[in-house]
């Protein structure tokens, strides 16, 4: 957490050195859909990953030129932890915490009742294990869900929509692909098992902001 | 100390301990109220109890607050029966005006409204008898159930309307009688409400030959009576469950119109009984005239009235299980209860009529009194052909409730040596024999009576067994305390079942381990025990209730019980192809008869004939199945022997060819049966006599047309075992047992004690301590045994050190598979011991092929261990002793996971796995064995103290990847047996992380590995 901390101020810390430009602060919800990896082992094949969880954030944007912007986001993702096997699926509570900073690119002018945008950036992202250990896991012959945390750095990219709503107030949804390595401290392969390596995060959001 | 509380604070705990009852003389005050009381209720909301002085004419209202009577009520004469209406207003006295010469004026009901004293006075014409409340929830008054010796009416408090309910001639004494007659003998009635005031339990002619039993169901208005007949009379006290659904009546409890249980040892009274039902803890407090009653000086206590009549038995009041009536402890109390008795709301102070008026007791603060019990209620020493010199065991003594209370043991022989035999609880006493006073084969019985000058219970004496068995003398005696009545094998399962009557349990036992399964419960003073027909359900008969209960074999469970017709104790059962028939006991006319069940629709049927004979026959006889279900044999101590034919489906013999018979019986499917020493044909017509030069024989199961029969001389001497071709064949390789079969006595004449178990390999003999377990080959030569290995017992590891848990591999070590739980562990296991360097050590488990034991801690360097069973002394093995070989158990499991090492995480008491890794400031606790000398010290076999901690002398390190982990203790595992070592350790930040971190314990220039899971 102290790293998730640092980064957060050096992000802040980044966006501080436009002030004078406009600025938009807005928070969003949604729900993570995450790709699972597969599992190879003698044992037989398996999937893990994190199951679908709420979503929620806030961010900070500002305006940098007329069809780019900058936003930096914080996103707050409810996702368990889980083996599947056939019928079988064994879970364990988790939850993640990504940061990031995006490039905004907009089709028109800010201002426009109507924008469409893509956004790519970079970030953070803490997997978490929350639940109770206990010295039996079933499908513990595939991975181990552990209660630890795992950073691991992020891209991310994605794409959406805003409509003013109001002088100054506006919806928007988006669309996004939040792209990570595989933490394998939090679900440990067993030994014999092989992991996929890259896990993504697909987050659909709507959100309301402000402009000052 | 400058803060002025805390003297202050000393002060206050010195006050509150002086005024705690632990140091209390008795249980229990007397409230003496110059007459005899006739009845009480329980007033909660105004703090009083009333009390119906039948004699002085009045109602004393005794405060609950003090336990005086502070004032009194002047009623009417003879005030019999008192009620409480539920909303407590109104408070229903009968007065009983039943005089020679008759007058109708004074038979009259007084209604006292408890609001403003106001009464109202009702001419009943008839003595009325009894008074109770019921309906009035949730708030109103209810009306009163009245019992008159015509019949049954109802009042309604509100109008003081009377109305019929029912005809019904009670019985009564008329005024005068002969002195002393208590008000309960001149009643004869009594009837009380269940505390959901929807249920009235009652009796009425209560001490007499057939009583009326009836409930009265409030919702229905339904009032239903039955008839018993019990010996002795129910005595009229009635107490009901809160629900209802069962009451205590007299001695005998009674649900669902069935009398479910009653207690074993009533004695004769015409006044002693009262009791109160606590259904939420499934309790009964109860003083029942009890044959087994303690005598002695009369009770002390400061409260008891000058004056009070000097008792030889002494007043006890039981606290029994309400299903079945199990005695859990006796209190001793300082009058007898003679009359109702109530617990108030919260189930802790119990109020009963008694002696000199009413008794308080404050049953829910029994913890908070001095009393006395035995951890064990036996205690096993065997002395073995390895180990002659005095031998010892230990018995811990405790105050059930945690105090300390002084106590004394007492031997009922020589040649016990108690050590303290007198002393404070919580103890440990050490019980040694010399061997050179017991100098019997088999077992000897001693009695270690228990006695304390403050304890308030009477403690139950602790059976000493003794055994002493030569070497010749076969069979390993498993201690199972308590009376037994009967052994079955279920060869199918692999299991045998033992009845235990005192504490009414089944006792379900592994026929692999000889280890016990489940105990579980019957009804009350279970008898016997026969298979259902299709061999899923055992049956299980009782000589204290109506009840044959059942149990489903494949859950070993319960399931519903089988009601015997009205006054029909079960004394046998045995199951045919056609039909499954009890013996039992009437108790209407005191003979025996025979029912039979049907298990499909859970009736029960006394058959009107048994064939052309009488249903009519010996109460105490006994029942024979024949293994293939064609035939069952009823024999009789008065020398009658019957024969049922599935095939005819009726009795086809009677015949009375002896003047009596008892001993052992049995049927097989050879059309041949066994009375005693007699062998009778299909026709039941003696063919001959067993060899009984050995001894009475005790028992006797077929196997195919031969079988195992078991005899004894004397309860003390050895047994003998026969493996008999057919049951005439003589005598066939006797060899002594390790103690004498259970032996038939004049209550019990007939004796099953024999269990066969081919799948195991084994015969099971009901025996005096217990059972014994023998080979099913135990007559057979059998060659030397052979050590082939001493490894760890933890995990399989050559090194071995002083005081460590060992595995010895050979072959041929031990005839029987036994481990003990035992404290300290015996040196002589089944009929094994091990030595080394000559020296018997403690045993945990032997068999043929692996024994488990404990090394003493004063040896070490090279070692020499033998093996000693009936066949001879093993060659002897050389060995290394280490002083310190440390090693960690394999024997985790969880899930599928087994031979995990035994490391704990303490945060969540949990193995540590990779799914359970080690975290950064966890504490892990470590289990193994080997890690040498401790201090203080401990011998060998002995359990670890829990204070003050042994710890070892030769301190361990610890470290995890490379990092030392912070030593927390290493020592012994505190209340285990001191071969069983305990490393408790903290993980620092920063260690290695990773899936297989090396954790290592080193100790004396030794060390040992493991890899854990390490996150932070």
């Amino acid at each position: 957490m102290r790293t998730f901390g640092v980064s957060i101020l050096l992000l802040a810390a980044a966006s501080a050195c436009c002030f004078g430009q406009q600025w938009e602060f807005g928070g969003l919800g949604g729900a993570g859909f995450l790709s699972n990896v597969n599992v190879s082992s003698t044992y037989g094949s398996a999937t893990t990953g994190f199951q679908t969880g709420l979503a929620a954030g806030a961010f900070v944007g500002q305006n940098l030129y007329p069809h780019i912007s900058g936003e930096i986001h914080y996103e707050f993702l409810q996702s368990n932890l889980h083996i599947k096997s056939g019928s079988q699926e064994a879970t364990f509570s988790g939850n993640a915490h990504t940061v990031h900073y995006d490039i905004i690119l907009h089709t028109n002018k800010k201002g426009s009742r109507t924008q469409f945008f893509v956004a790519v950036g970079a970030g953070l992202k803490i997997f978490r294990g929350t639940g109770t250990e206990a010295a039996y896991q079933p499908l513990y012959q595939f991975g181990y869900m552990t209660k630890t945390q795992q950073l691991k750095p992020m891209a991310s990219v994605g794409a959406g929509v805003r409509f003013t709503l109001a002088n100054r107030f506006y919806l928007r949804t988006e669309f996004r692909d939040f792209i990570t390595p595989f933490p394998t401290q939090v679900i440990a392969p067993a030994p014999g098992t092989k992991f996929g390596s890259i896990l993504q995060d697909f987050v659909p959001m709507v959100a309301l902001s402000y402009e000052f | 100390m400058r803060c002025n509380g805390f003297p202050i604070l000393i002060a206050l705990a010195t006050l509150a301990s002086a005024t705690m009852p632990c140091d209390a003389a008795g249980f229990g005050t007397v409230a003496a109220i110059g007459g005899h009381a006739a009845d009480i209720a329980l007033d909660e909301a105004r703090g009083v109890l009333y009390i119906a002085n039948f004699t002085a004419n009045r109602i004393d209202v005794l405060s609950t607050a003090d336990n005086t009577v502070h004032t009194s009520i002047n009623v009417s004469p003879q005030p019999g029966a008192l009620a409480l209406s539920p909303d407590a207003q109104y408070l229903l006295v009968a007065h009983f005006g039943y005089t020679t010469p008759p007058d109708s004026s004074e038979n009259l009901l007084t209604l006292i409204h408890l609001t403003d004293n106001s009464r109202q006075t009702f001419i009943t014409g008839d003595p009325p008898l009894g008074v109770a409340f019921f309906g009035g929830v949730p708030t109103g008054p209810g009306m009163a159930l009245v019992v008159t010796t015509t019949g049954f009416f109802t009042l309604d408090p509100t109008n003081g309307v009377l109305s019929g309910l029912k005809t019904f001639a009670n019985l009564a004494q008329t005024l005068p009688v002969v002195a002393p007659t208590f008000p309960g003998q001149i009643l004869q009635t009594a009837l009380t409400t269940s505390g959901d005031h929807m249920t009235i339990w009652g009796v009425a002619g209560a001490g007499t030959g057939n009583q009326v039993l009836y409930q009265f169901n409030a919702r229905t208005g339904v009032l239903t009576p039955s008839v018993d007949v019990s010996s002795p009379a129910l005595l009229n006290r009635v107490s009901v469950a809160y629900d209802g659904s069962y009451a205590m009546i007299g001695w005998a409890m009674f649900s669902s119109g069935a009398l479910v249980a009653r207690y074993p040892n009533v004695s004769s009274s015409t006044n002693v009984t009262g009791h109160a039902i606590d259904q939420k803890n499934n309790l009964i407090y109860a003083q029942i005239p009890d044959v087994t009653q303690p005598v002695g000086p009369p009770y002390t206590s400061t409260t008891t009235p000058a004056g009070s009549t000097p008792s030889a038995s002494l007043p006890t009041l039981l606290l029994m299980d309400a299903d079945n009536l199990t005695v859990r402890d006796r209190i001793l109390i300082p009058e007898d209860m003679v009359g109702r008795a109530v617990l108030n709301t919260a189930a802790t102070i119990l109020y009963a009529v008694s002696d000199s008026g009413v008794m308080v007791l404050p049953v829910g603060s029994l913890n908070s009194y001095h009393r006395l019990a035995s951890a064990q209620e036996d205690v096993l020493v065997q002395t073995t052909f390895c180990n002659r010199t005095s031998v010892a065991q230990t018995l811990t003594i405790t105050d059930p409730g945690g105090g300390h209370t002084d106590f004394t043991i007492t031997p009922s022989q020589k040649g016990v040596t108690l050590t303290p035999s007198s002393g404070t609880t919580p103890a440990t006493v050490q019980v040694m024999i010399d061997p050179n006073v017991f100098q019997t084969k088999g077992t000897t019985v001693v009695s270690l009576a228990l006695s304390s000058s403050s304890a308030i219970n009477v403690p139950k004496a602790v059976r000493l067994l003794v055994n002493n068995p030569d070497q010749n003398q076969r069979g390993t005696v498993v201690d199972v305390p308590g009376v037994l009545s009967d052994i079955l094998p279920d060869t199918a399962r692999n299991r045998f079942y033992i009845l235990r009557q005192d504490v009414n349990q089944l006792l379900v036992y592994d026929g692999a381990t000889n280890q016990r399964i489940v105990a579980l419960r019957t009804a009350t003073t279970p008898t016997m025990m026969s298979f259902s027909n299709d061999q899923k359900y055992l049956l299980v008969t009782h000589n204290d209730s109506q009840l044959v209960t059942v149990y489903d074999l494949g859950t070993l469970l319960p399931v519903s019980s089988i009601v015997l017709p009205g006054g029909h104790y079960g004394r046998a059962v045995a199951q045919s192809n056609a039909e499954t028939l009890v013996l039992a006991r009437d108790e209407s006319n005191g003979t025996g008869v025979i029912d039979t069940i049907d298990l499909t629709y859970r009736t029960s049927n006394k058959l009107a004939t048994l064939g052309i004979y009488n249903n009519s026959i010996s109460p105490t006889g006994v029942l024979a199945s024949a293994p293939n279900g064609r035939t069952i044999m009823m024999a009789a101590p008065d020398g009658a022997v019957m024969l049922y034919s599935a095939d005819a489906n009726t009795f086809t013999i009677a015949r009375k060819d002896f003047t009596s018979l008892s001993g052992a019986f049995a049927a097989s499917s050879y059309d041949s049966y066994v009375v005693g020493n007699n062998v009778l044909n299909a026709s039941a017509v003696p063919q001959g006599t067993m060899d009984s030069s050995l001894g009475i024989t005790a028992g006797f199961a077929f196997t195919g047309q031969g079988g195992y029969q078991v005899e004894a001389a004397a309860t003390s001497s050895a047994g003998v075992i026969q493996n008999l071709p057919s049951p005439l064949a003589g005598t066939v390789r006797p060899i002594p047992m390790s103690e004498a079969p259970i032996l038939p006595t004049t209550t019990n004449a007939f004796t099953r004690t024999v269990a066969p178990m081919p799948s195991a390999g084994t015969v099971i003999a009901m025996t005096v301590s217990g059972f014994t377990v023998l080979s099913a080959n135990y007559a057979a030569a059998t060659a030397p045994p052979a050590i082939n290995s001493v490894v760890s017992a933890a995990d399989g590891s050559a090194s071995v050190a002083s005081g460590g848990l060992i595995s010895v591999y050979g072959s041929l070590m031990s005839p029987v598979n036994i481990a003990t739980s035992q404290i300290p562990l015996p040196t002589a296991l089944g009929e094994s011991c091990l030595t080394v360097n000559g020296t018997p050590i403690p045993l945990l488990f032997v068999s043929s092929g692996q024994i488990n034991a404990q090394l003493p801690f004063n040896l070490a360097g090279n070692a020499t261990m033998s093996i000693h069973t009936p066949a001879g002394i093993s060659n002897n093995f050389n060995f290394t002793i280490q002083g310190t070989a440390p090693s960690i158990f394999m024997s985790g499991t969880a899930g599928p996971e087994t031979g995990l090492a035994t490391i704990v995480r303490f945060d969540n008491g949990q193995l540590v796995t990779p799914t359970n890794p080690i975290h950064y400031g966890d504490i892990v606790v470590i289990y193994l064995t080997g890690m040498g000398a401790i201090s203080p010290a401990v011998d060998a076999g002995l359990a670890a103290p829990m204070s003050p901690l042994s710890f070892v002398t030769d301190t361990p390190t610890l470290t995890l990847g490379g990092s030392p982990l912070t030593l927390l203790y290493a020592g012994l595992v505190p209340g285990s047996i001191s071969g069983l070592n305990q490393i408790n350790a903290t993980v620092p930040f920063g260690v290695t992380q990773g899936l297989s971190i090396p954790l290592v314990i080193s100790q004396g220039g030794g060390s040992t590995t493991l890899y854990v899971r390490v996150v932070k």
